[in-house]
């Protein structure tokens, strides 16, 4: 392939002659040599088609979002002998490189090899490909070119990081017949003291209160408030209204992040918890228990993209069929749409607790745009539209509103119960 | 370490050197013509030129770049056909500074960046001998480019080589045409790797 220089040394000697032709000048008509003398030159050796291969290693094939990964790539000369050679790791634009390069421009000698090391890192979750490695030789006056692409693709899965939440409260409030860390208002086995009883034949000598018995001259046993564990269902507001922002730093995101970090520590807590996510498709993982249900929901949630049109009202049918009543819904939206309302409103009338973190897309275009008088106003206005959208909601649900920009476990701790108590 | 941070800026403001000389160099030639009309005629493409390649480093318009030294050469070579007179030396090494101009930045584009990261020393020597036979060819090529016309033209004056001849004409077109052909044959470079 020839590059614009050649075609402009080309149309610079025609130039030339030209002119001297039509001056009768030789000095002129001299001139068009110099250009031609260029173009001889780099035709004498014209660049070989690269003959590489390829082997790319990375030190871990899952990471979270904004944990480097180390690459290194290894390319070796199978063909002759290459005098200019461009040698690029292709990378998904999300990417950034933290140290090294994974370009580079070198000779490179026949069976000789190049060894590119460089760390990345990406701040947003996915599911991505690196590859393939594209190669450009050159001849030495760079008027020619051959390509080559390497189809070598190492695939890479960064999870959202996860919000730390352990000081958090985050319990359903009814709770299952499983045993659990729920207080269920119910006696059985726990850690609280509920209250006592008499003594009954058979029950356990380590749970006799010894000083109420010395005092009543009878056996007391003491009772205590069970533990059990409830469903917890975390819906993702991730339509495609719900995106403002950057890639980075989009509500959407901010949700992903934040529902993995409850589900986390719901989980955790030996609670049962499911997902529906909202976007191009209503998907859903059904309620379940443990670590297995955490990756569940992981590999779930590492696919959310913004997308899709759906009217809020649907996750009520998928909640209807495939969830059981008066179960916790963490509904994770952005709230900027009034239908929201309504629908909080209805799912509340059909018996499920709803608490909402609403991840402020006004905080985050805020961020974004200048610091003018016009902005200020405007943002003025939305915030008090936003602010009253809250306290309509904060009738039926518990409602944390969360700027992105700061942890969720301190919005969160900012809750006195959770959910409130109806 | 320290010469490869010293690297990229010398590799990037390179090529602006050399285009600094030549913009100078051509000002100078301005300034030496004596008739006014023409100063003010070939001060129109200076103009375009000097505003072309501000808009190509505003813009980052490469077009914009290239009729910039289009309107740089154009001004050079009519003032010196036309009003100054053609000196074979210094025009030579003109036309052969305007073309290095171009290979040094599309080596500099090239190089720069990869001196910006950190590299290991391995990387940064392989590199750096490819940079090196890069401008080593770029120097030969620039020589020959003025010798080889010179000696042409000895050659000519001498008498050694019948020049004024039909058939030096027609074999001269023909290898000109021969070479425009087979480049606008080829197919067209468009953009770099990734």
């Amino acid at each position: 392939m020839r590059t614009p220089l050649s075609s402009g040394l080309a149309a610079a000697s025609m130039g030339f002659l030209l002119l001297g032709l039509a001056l009768r000048s030789w000095q002129v008509l001299l001139l068009a040599l110099s250009p031609m003398i260029v173009l001889a030159l780099g035709s004498l050796a014209p660049p070989p088609k690269p003959h590489l291969v390829a082997v790319r290693s990375l030190s871990r094939d899952r990471t979270d979002a904004g944990r480097q990964v180390d690459v290194e790539l290894l390319v070796r000369n199978e063909g002759s002998s290459l005098d200019l050679v461009e040698i690029a790791d292709v990378l998904p634009r999300e990417f950034e490189v933290i140290r090294g390069t994974n370009h580079a421009v070198v000779s490179l000698e026949a069976e000789g090899t190049l060894r590119l090391a460089y760390t990345i890192r990406s701040p947003v979750k996915g599911d991505f490909v690196l590859g393939p490695v594209r190669a450009r030789s050159f001849d030495p006056l760079a008027l020619g070119a051959q390509d080559v692409v390497l189809d070598l693709r190492s695939p890479l899965v960064v999870a959202p990081a996860m919000e730390d939440l352990r000081r958090a409260q985050l319990q359903p409030r009814r709770t299952r017949p499983w045993f659990g860390q729920v207080p269920s208002r119910r006696i059985g086995p726990g850690t609280e003291f509920w209250g006592i009883r008499e003594y009954v034949a058979g029950d356990e000598v380590r749970r006799i209160n010894w000083k109420a018995s010395a005092r009543l001259e009878q056996l007391f046993t003491n009772e205590y408030e069970g533990e059990r564990s409830g469903d917890v269902v975390i819906v993702v507001d991730a339509r495609r209204e719900s995106s403002i922002g950057t890639e980075a730093d989009n509500p959407v995101e901010h949700a992903v992040r934040a529902a993995l970090g409850i589900a986390d520590r719901v989980l955790a807590a030996k609670n049962r918890v499911g997902l529906i996510v909202h976007r191009q498709v209503i998907d859903w993982v059904p309620l379940a228990f443990g670590r297995k249900q955490l990756y569940r929901i992981l590999d779930h949630l590492v696919h959310v993209k913004p997308g899709g049109e759906w009217r809020f009202s649907h996750v009520g049918l998928v909640l209807s069929r495939f969830f059981p009543r008066g179960c916790l819904i963490v509904l994770i939206t952005p709230l900027l749409d009034r239908e929201a309302l309504t629908a909080v409103v209805g799912l509340t009338a059909r018996g499920y607790d709803i608490a909402i973190v609403s991840p402020s897309a006004l905080a985050i275009e805020r961020r974004m745009r200048a610091d003018s008088e016009e902005d200020r106003m405007a943002y003025r206005i939305l915030a008090m539209e936003r602010a009253n959208r809250v306290a309509q909601l904060r009738r039926v649900a518990q409602v944390v509103d969360w700027d992105p920009a700061t942890p969720l476990a301190l919005a969160l701790r900012r809750m006195t119960a959770w959910p409130r108590r109806a | 370490m320290a010469s490869s941070r010293l690297m990229s800026p010398t590799l990037r403001w390179t090529p602006i050197a050399v285009l600094a000389l030549l913009e100078s160099w051509v000002a100078w030639d301005l300034l030496a013509v004596p008739d006014r009309r023409w100063i003010t005629a070939l001060a129109l493409p200076f103009v375009a030129n000097l505003a072309f390649l501000l808009l190509s480093r505003g813009a980052h318009r490469r077009w914009a770049r290239w009729c910039g030294l289009l309107a740089l050469g154009t001004t050079y070579v009519v003032s010196h056909a036309f009003a100054l007179g053609v000196q074979v030396l210094p025009a030579l090494v003109f036309v052969s500074l305007l073309i290095a101009q171009v290979e040094l930045r599309i080596l500099a584009e090239r190089f720069a960046p990869l001196f910006l990261t950190t590299i290991t020393s391995a990387q940064q020597r392989q590199i750096g001998s490819a940079l090196l036979r890069a401008l080593i060819r770029l120097t030969i090529a620039s020589f020959l480019a003025v010798v080889i016309p010179l000696l042409a033209a000895d050659l000519a004056t001498a008498g050694v080589v019948p020049v004024t001849t039909i058939p030096t004409a027609f074999l001269l077109s023909a290898g000109l045409v021969a070479v425009v052909l087979i480049i606008a044959l080829l197919p067209s470079l468009e953009s770099n790797p990734e």
